[in-house]
């Protein structure tokens, strides 16, 4: 039987709260390390936690490719995470059809956020020799976001792909003009 | 599930596999690169609408077969390590997940628009499509 609210065909509501909050507590877990981690890069904290490599994520954060940006990669990993939240967040139970485009970029934040992560994953070792825990953590963060937050991606794209086989307005359906 | 998870233990072992056998380049780096990468799409695929992606370690699992003889290694717990490894990603990419939720045709009902019809609600209107169509698709049913 199909739960109330659920996209048609579909057996669940990939907008509810109990998919979604698992996923808004996994970007603020993500969003807190990379701030810490942050803080360490900015030196407003000048040691960083780190029980299994040594020296290896002081290493790795103060490489030279972690201060290739403006800003330090924790940093725009902290803005990152804080974007996923954000736009978990925002709108209600029916978000799938009212709001697709919050749900578009909201998958459009985790599935890059989590490209990115594992791409700083692999730089660790292979340039540097040397592993960071929290990085680690943050990756495994990253990459658990992903799966849970594409059902609701689908579950819009669907939506507009039916507005538009219908002959309807796909920029309206889009922005959830009419619903 | 049980094939993803292994998948994802499998990625986790590359990353690690270059310092516990103790090998050097070229398989220590190539080792550290397709590990996560193989890792991540394990665990993206462990969600039921995202599980197509278990195929991408299809290529991933044969590209760590042919590595060895492709990149020159030289270390045998390396090759040996990535036969085994990249055999064992490629076959477990096939194993499918077990099906307990709809989701109205997935991913490719959005470019096949009868597949995602078959899941609209009766009384719904339907695609504006030549009425021969449509009797072909009333027939099937």
């Amino acid at each position: 039987m199909a739960e109330r609210g659920s996209p048609p065909g579909w057996d669940f509501n990939p907008s509810s709260w109990s998919q979604r909050l698992p996923i808004i507590g996994l970007a603020l877990l993500g969003f807190g390390i990379a701030t810490y981690l942050a803080l360490f890069q900015l030196g407003i904290i000048t040691t960083v936690w780190e029980p299994f490599f040594g020296d290896g994520s002081r290493v790795i954060l103060t490489s030279r490719i972690s201060h290739i940006l403006p800003i330090p990669d924790a940093a725009l990993g902290a803005l990152g995470y804080l974007a996923d939240a954000v736009t978990g967040a925002i709108g209600g139970r029916a978000r799938w059809r009212t709001m697709p485009w919050i749900v578009i970029i909201f998958g459009l934040a985790v599935g890059p956020l989590g490209a990115v992560s594992i791409m700083l994953v692999i730089f660790q070792p292979v340039l540097f020799d040397a592993w960071c825990t929290l990085c680690l953590a943050s990756a495994v963060i990253s990459v658990a976001m992903i799966g849970p937050a594409m059902d609701e991606v689908l579950a819009s794209l669907q939506h507009i792909r039916w507005a538009q086989l219908r002959g309807r307005s796909l920029w309206h359906a889009f922005w959830g003009v009419g619903v | 599930m049980w094939a993803r998870v292994a998948s994802i233990l499998l990625g986790i072992w590359l990353m690690a596999a270059p310092a516990i056998l103790g090998y050097g380049e070229p398989a220590n780096s190539n080792d550290r690169i397709v590990g996560p990468i193989a890792a991540t799409f394990a665990a993206i695929a462990l969600w039921e609408v995202t599980s197509p992606i278990r195929w991408m370690n299809l290529p991933l699992g044969l590209w760590e077969i042919l590595a060895p003889m492709i990149l020159g290694y030289n270390d045998l717990a390396a090759i040996l390590n990535s036969f085994a490894v990249g055999a064992a990603l490629a076959l477990l990419a096939a194993v499918r997940q077990q099906r307990t939720q709809r989701f109205a045709g997935g991913w490719s009902a959005l470019w096949r628009p009868k597949l995602l019809e078959e899941h609209q609600p009766a009384g719904d209107d339907t695609i504006a499509e030549p009425d021969e169509e449509r009797k072909v698709s009333a027939a099937r049913k």
